[in-house]
């Protein structure tokens, strides 16, 4: 359990209150007890211990010593009551007792005048008084009282104060319990939610609570229904707007067809032209779509472990296979074997837009260099073209759907200005980052994406790089 | 003329292919809704079968798992572009190739006549001859497979697939070949369905001592089809 959580600072703060309170309250009773000693002592009870006092005098003066020890024997066994008898000077009648009762004894010896002595050792009372005997003999008289029947009215004996705290402590564990464990609840749902589980709702869990927990589970529950509708909605319209502007595209290309069988030499020129905007029209739509699925958190994710590398080379040789006819080249630098956990299409379709964009803007006779390097816990990978780049205070804008770079850039080969974008959002839904640069020769796009938790301590393990099932598109 | 059924539910799309593809020799018929189609499907002998998966109602899917358990033609799946499930779903459930929509129908008709191509192909004289490797038995004439003494039910492009790897057992066929082969095509760049069609084949067949694979994906090759005493 860690130690910063609600309910351990509950239940410890809540203990802590109810363990001063009960020690407060220890104290007080014993002050309070002390202090009304004299004034009980004064009262009847002395009067009783008086007369005590005087039996006693009387017993060992009247009837002699034989019937005084009967007397001190019978006293003991029958309340506990420790008796002793002194002369005026000090000597004992028959034992002297112990220090406290010698204690007693000193103070009536010096003060005589005052009568009464009481000390409190331990819970029991030592009494003690100068007594006279009907003979006219005096002595000193001095008891000491058997704990129970002069302890505190309330019993506050040091177990007895630890078993209330620790009682106290159950309590305060089970209202900790009782107030933490709804926040308990409450924070699973929200992080199953969080983590696109649509359906997490806590009122099932809370059962009939009426408090402002159960609330506060209520109002999320009403806040999770309606992002799920949200949601819901925003794919079913995703979804039409798909189907409804592709229909006509796909119309749109079959006519195309039919014209192009019945047409002359002369339509050519312009019926290539119809199918190349159709294409590029095609191409925008599914990218819109893209980027829209993306930024509504439409899209979902199954996440499996996707070897970067191979995608990476995949996606350099089909880059290639089209950049060849327009005199580029595209050429892995290295590639380290990565292993990252995410969608294989969407990082594929992420690369294929940031390395496609290079092999745009880069001259004829270039190489765009592509490297996939193993850094710490990210997997690195660059692509550096040998374009024109882009003006410093740009950098941060190109990816922004439909950002266009002044001049420098201008449309050349139907690029829609979204590639980037859908880039950007990919490598940020899977944790990662992205960031364009100026290096010596051109633009340099940086991405980071966060390796598989297996592969951060177990640098690149040739033997899992090895064994590679194609990676196999589920979501 | 070669009969082709296209079941989709834009009807404006269908007339117009049906014009573009009686120039190419083939006589569309055409079904608008899944339970039609599948009727048609099941009734009539189609040489092919374009079934385009968003379908209302009824999907294009559940479609292909119910022609699936009576019929074995020939199925060109027309896919949302993007939507990757709905491809490898029909790959699974036995469709033979598919096409992103909207598609150029020039590309169409390639793909439909590499598919006929492959189905008409179906006896190469030259190794008509039953294979017998380890516990695998496959029959060219017949189309047909045992695994263990038990049938295994392939579709055409899987048991073309088979027949590739057990031609040459034990060497890495690169997947440009294995497309080529399975699906009677050239592989396009991010095409992917070779190894939907191999991990169908793998999942048919199942391991060897239930825990070694047949087919071996080698990284930057193809896959290899291994014999049991080949295991890594």
């Amino acid at each position: 359990m860690k130690f910063r959580t609600l309910f351990v600072k509950i239940f410890l703060w809540f203990w802590l209150a109810a363990a001063l309170i009960i020690g407060v309250f220890v104290l007080m009773v014993r002050i309070s007890y002390n202090e009304s000693l004299p004034e009980r002592m004064r009262s009847s009870y002395g009067e009783a211990l008086s007369l005590y006092a005087e039996a006693a005098a009387h017993t060992y003066d009247h009837d002699g010593l034989r019937a005084f020890n009967e007397f001190v024997a019978r006293s003991q066994r029958e309340s506990g009551t420790l008796v002793y008898l002194f002369e005026t000077d000090g000597r004992p009648i028959t034992s002297p007792g112990d220090e406290n009762i010698a204690a007693v004894l000193h103070d009536i010896q010096a003060h005589p005048q005052q009568g009464r002595y009481y000390r409190l050792i331990s819970g029991r009372v030592t009494w003690g008084r100068p007594v006279p005997a009907p003979s006219g003999h005096n002595y000193i008289f001095v008891a000491r009282l058997s704990a129970p029947s002069l302890g505190p009215p309330f019993a506050v004996s040091t177990p007895r104060v630890a078993v209330s705290i620790l009682i106290a402590g159950l309590g305060c564990y089970l209202l900790a319990l009782y107030l933490a464990s709804p926040l308990k609840k409450l924070q699973s749902a929200v992080q199953a939610f969080a983590k696109g589980n649509l359906n997490a709702r806590v009122a099932p869990e809370l059962g009939n609570r009426k408090d402002e927990l159960a609330a506060l589970g209520r109002d999320f529950d009403h806040m999770a229904e309606r992002i799920a509708a949200l949601i819901s909605s925003q794919k079913r319209l995703l979804a039409d707007i798909s189907h409804e502007l592709r229909s006509p595209l796909a119309r749109l290309s079959v006519a195309l067809e039919l014209a192009r069988k019945n047409s002359n030499e002369k339509s050519a020129a312009a019926l290539d032209r119809i199918e190349k905007e159709g294409e590029r029209l095609n191409k925008l739509v599914g990218q819109l779509l893209a980027l829209t699925r993306l930024e509504s958190g439409a899209e979902e994710i199954l996440p499996e472990t996707v070897m970067l590398e191979e995608l990476v080379q995949q996606v350099i040789d089909d880059a290639s296979f089209e950049a060849k006819p327009l005199r580029k080249e595209v050429r892995a630098i290295q590639l380290d074997a990565c292993r990252v956990i995410g969608s294989p299409e969407l990082l594929r379709s992420a690369i294929e837009n940031v390395i496609r964009n290079a092999v745009r803007y880069t001259p004829p006779e270039t190489t765009v260099e592509v490297a996939l390097r193993w850094k710490l816990d990210n997997a690195v990978l660059t692509v550096n073209d040998h374009g024109p780049g882009v003006p410093e205070a740009e950098l941060e804008h190109i990816f922004e759907p439909f950002y266009r770079v002044s001049e420098a850039r201008e449309r050349t080969s139907g690029g829609a200005g979204l590639g980037l974008s859908i880039a950007d959002r990919t490598v940020k839904l899977h944790g990662g980052s992205i960031v364009a640069t100026n290096s010596d020769s051109g633009l340099l796009i940086t991405i980071q994406l966060p390796l598989a938790p297996s592969q951060s301590n177990n640098n690149g393990d040739q033997s899992q790089a090895a064994f590679s099932p194609a990676p196999l598109a589920s979501g | 003329m070669i009969p082709v059924l296209l079941i989709d539910d834009d009807i404006e799309l269908t007339k117009l292919l049906e014009e573009y593809l009686q120039g190419e020799q083939f006589d569309l018929n055409s079904a608008h809704d899944g339970p039609s189609g599948l009727e048609k499907a099941l009734n009539n002998s189609y040489s092919v079968i374009v079934l385009d998966v968003m379908l209302p109602g009824m999907s294009g899917l559940d479609v292909l798992k119910q022609l699936r358990q009576k019929s074995s033609v020939p199925v060109l799946m027309l896919t949302a572009r993007g939507s990757e499930l709905d491809r490898i779903l029909g790959l699974e459930l036995g469709a033979d190739d598919y096409l992103p929509k909207p598609f150029n129908p020039r590309e169409l008709v390639a793909r439909l006549r590499a598919i006929l191509r492959r189905t008409s192909n179906t006896t190469p004289a030259t190794s008509a001859q039953p294979v017998h490797i380890a516990d695998l038995e496959v029959h060219p004439e017949s189309r047909s497979v045992t695994c263990g003494g038990k049938p295994v039910t392939l579709t055409g492009a899987e048991f073309d697939l088979l027949y590739t790897f057990l031609r040459s057992p034990g060497k890495i066929i690169s997947r440009e070949d294995l497309t080529q082969a399975a699906l009677g095509r050239p592989m396009s760049p991010m095409d992917r369905s070779i190894d939907v069609h191999v991990s169908n084949l793998r999942r048919k067949l199942g391991a060897y001592d239930g825990n070694h694979e047949r087919i071996k994906a080698i990284r930057g090759s193809g896959y290899v089809y291994l014999l049991p005493g080949e295991q890594p």
